[in-house]
């Protein structure tokens, strides 16, 4: 069975402007991360699959589908929105059965995939509860349920984590991990430590095209050597952010430990291990994105502390 | 399955208990929840029993001569376009041509008609024998005279230097002339006026007589099994008061709620066709709506069941007439809400549906035939108290109200598919409409705050 979304030279406009470029990904089972920075165009490239929004030009198949199928294709997708939101006065078990109608899932079936699914996503004591009564990671949680309701091949994830706190993010990724054993499970984030703690495979879009596609370990790899950390006076920061990089800052009194990217071994810099975000960080800055503090900023937890 | 749900979605609503709760405020306070003081008994000879209009030409045509001859002097003329009075002054050319059209039907000559309305509108109460509000004075033929005398100062009815003027029917005009050259007036008017055709009937009332009301009676019994005749008042009440109306809002409602929600997209991506979704949300909306109908019609005809005991009753009478008199009325508001809420994502729906209402319910029912007008939102039957006795009237229009009615769920059926179209072209996301005309609004917004600033 063919297990792959394969994406061809696909292009999208929203009126004049172009939000896709000529994007063209193959992706296999597992977790994949598409990574990139707010308006990358991560977002349009998921409705696309999702049959929500339609291609300009390019070719889509999903296991084997053509995106234009859509009804086929909603039939082994799952899909968690960004925004992820029920009818706030049901229950989590009626917003289960009444997605599992739409679904097109029998009583039964529908009955022991709730059951399973909330017990999977530890849910099930809260079954009764209104939707609009659960917190930020139960309603994500109950996302991930819900998109799974209809075991799909494939799972589209939008900025799942986006705004929970630590331990439910922790929480969510590993659900995700486990989720992804038996399919494809395609994560949109802007925050490269979700990506770094769950996925094999990863593409970074920029301004609407890809600018790397392969695996997390090989990014990590094309940043050796080129990541340093320093310490300065407070004074000379402002100097430094206009020449280098910079990918992390600890400030301790009137000294500060930066972290930064660089080709060249500066003076009194220490070269480190690099990580997930400073590989990030040199894709951009390689492919020409402006690395200007406010533009490179990646959200989240990854947003430089200065 | 989904019925169901979607069913539960309507009516588990505080929109929904409202809607129910001024459907059976309006009715209640229409009297149309209990008619048990209302009993239809035989009538009994020497009685009175109201009146009817008639086709009979030989009072129609100097009843309506006298009323536009009346009109025509003081160049006001009520008309009623739609629903709303309107009163026309015509100019000197339209008012020459009405003129004319008297002439035709008197014999007399348009310069002595225009003549005596100069004098008559350029002084007003001008003391010519004949003045407004007066009685007119008719000859034994009951033609209307003009001496052109003035009060007190001779002999009423002789000549006083000015041609004597007879408003009176030629006695060779034939009745179908007569009513062209009428119709021709209501067309100078702008139509709307009780010189149409159609309303032509209105000058002929007579009243009904003894054996007339027995034969009404009887059929009253035989065709309506009476509660049919009580069931036609509670239709006629709920679709004009409320059901050609209140069925937009949970419609309206229903497709809101996915956007407010924000699980819209959550839906698009699932297996089910728009087709079944969209059909299945309008069953549900229109049994949502149907419901408390069904429940009211009951109780308001149960209300009557005891004065008849021992008469042969129609109990099925009112489930009849909720579908098919009620029904088509609450399936168009149904399908408007849907297809207007569905293609622009906003509630103009309301304000449509609202504004045709309005416009249908003031048209009124100025005949029998124009309560079941093809086009009409909310067919009227009724008028006045036990008019559930006009079984003559329903019968004889019964085509009028099914060609109505068809009419309205056919339209209702071409919205809702048009809705299925739309609901799939947003779900593809090639169609946003709600957006566009959002953004067009608040660039209307931004103008008047510019042209304010």
């Amino acid at each position: 069975m063919n297990e792959t979304i394969e994406i061809t030279g696909l292009n999208k406009f929203y009126g004049k402007k172009q939000a896709l470029r000529d994007v063209s990904l193959t992706i296999g089972q597992g977790m994949f991360g598409l990574l990139g920075r707010n308006g990358a165009g991560k977002t349009t490239l998921m409705k696309t699959l999702a049959t929500l929004l339609p291609k300009k030009d390019g070719e889509i198949t999903i296991c084997g589908i053509s995106v234009e199928k859509r009804k086929e294709i909603r039939r082994i997708i799952g899909y968690l929105p960004q925004e992820f939101s029920v009818y706030p006065s049901m229950s989590v078990a009626e917003a289960m059965n009444y997605l599992g109608i739409l679904s097109g899932l029998n009583g039964r079936e529908r009955k022991e995939r709730t059951q399973s699914l909330l017990n999977r996503v530890n849910l099930t004591e809260h079954s009764h509860k209104k939707v609009k009564a659960l917190s930020g990671g139960m309603k994500r949680r109950l996302g991930i349920a819900q998109a799974l309701l209809n075991d799909p091949r494939v799972l589209i994830v939008d900025e799942p984590t986006a705004g929970l706190d630590p331990e439910e993010r922790v929480r969510f990724r590993n659900l995700l991990s486990e989720v992804a054993e038996d399919r494809i499970v395609l994560l949109s984030t802007h925050i490269v430590g979700d990506i770094e703690a769950t996925c094999e495979n990863v593409a970074i879009l920029d301004r609407g095209r890809v600018i790397y596609n392969g695996a997390v370990e090989e990014l990590l790899t094309a940043a050796q050597g080129k990541v340093f950390t320093k310490t300065v006076d407070r004074n000379e920061l402002s100097g430094l952010k206009k020449e280098l990089v910079i990918t992390g800052m600890h400030t301790q009194g009137k000294r500060a430990c930066v972290r930064f990217l660089s080709e060249n071994h500066l003076p009194g810099a220490e070269l480190c291990e690099p990580n997930m975000e400073d590989a990030y960080m040199l894709y951009l800055k390689e492919s020409g994105a402006d690395m200007s503090q406010e533009n490179a900023g990646i959200g989240g937890e990854t947003e430089c502390c200065i | 399955m989904l019925y169901l749900k979607e069913l539960k979605k309507v009516m588990c609503s505080f929109f929904y208990i409202l809607f129910a709760g001024a459907l059976a405020v309006a009715l209640y306070s229409q009297g149309a929840l209990y008619f048990g003081d209302s009993r239809m008994n035989r009538p009994e000879p020497g009685g009175n029993y109201g009146v009817v209009n008639r086709e009979i030409p030989e009072m129609i045509m100097p009843a309506a001569l006298e009323s536009l001859w009346q009109e025509f002097c003081e160049n006001n003329y009520k008309t009623y376009p739609i629903g709303f009075i309107k009163n026309v002054r015509l100019d000197e050319k339209k008012q020459r041509m009405v003129a004319e059209i008297i002439a035709e039907i008197t014999g007399e000559d348009t310069e002595a008609i225009l003549g005596k309305q100069a004098a008559f509108e350029g002084t007003g109460d001008d003391g010519y024998s004949f003045n407004i509000g007066e009685e007119l004075q008719m000859d034994s033929d009951g033609n209307l005279i003009f001496s052109g005398a003035r009060d007190g100062s001779e002999e009423e009815g002789k000549d006083t230097g000015e041609e004597g003027l007879t408003i009176a029917v030629r006695d060779d005009m034939e009745y179908g002339k007569f009513a062209e050259a009428m119709q021709r007036v209501d067309d100078i008017l702008g139509g709307g006026s009780d010189y149409c055709a159609e309303h032509l009937k209105s000058y002929g009332t007579v009243e009904v007589t003894y054996e007339e009301a027995v034969q009404r009676h009887e059929l009253a019994v035989s065709r309506d099994r009476i509660t049919g005749g009580y069931a036609r008042l509670f239709s006629d009440y709920a679709v004009a008061m409320v059901m050609s109306l209140l069925p937009v809002f949970p419609a309206v409602i229903l497709c809101l709620k996915d956007r407010r929600a924000r699980m819209a997209e959550l839906i698009y991506t699932r297996e089910v066709s728009a087709a079944r979704l969209t059909v299945v949300r309008y069953f549900a909306l229109v049994t949502a709506a149907m419901l408390p109908v069904l429940l009211l019609s009951y109780v308001s005809n149960a209300s009557v069941w005891g004065l008849y005991s021992g008469e042969r009753l129609d109990y099925l009478a009112p489930l009849k007439y909720d579908l098919g008199w009620i029904m088509p009325g609450v399936m168009m508001a149904t399908a408007v809400g849907m297809f207007l809420t569905e293609l622009t994502g906003t509630p103009i729906a309301v304000a449509v549906q609202g504004f045709w209402w309005l416009i249908d319910i003031n048209m009124g029912f100025r005949s029998v035939e124009s309560g079941y007008a093809l086009f009409r939102l909310a067919p009227r039957h009724n008028a006045g108290e036990k008019s559930f006795f006009r079984t003559q009237d329903y019968v004889d229009n019964f085509q009028r109200l099914v060609a109505n009615r068809l009419l309205f769920a056919g339209l209702s059926a071409v919205l809702i598919i048009a809705t299925i179209l739309i609901y799939e072209r947003k779900r593809r996301g090639s169609l946003d409409g709600g957006s566009k005309i959002k953004r067009a609004l608040s660039v209307l917004g931004n103008r008047k705050n510019k042209l304010e600033g």
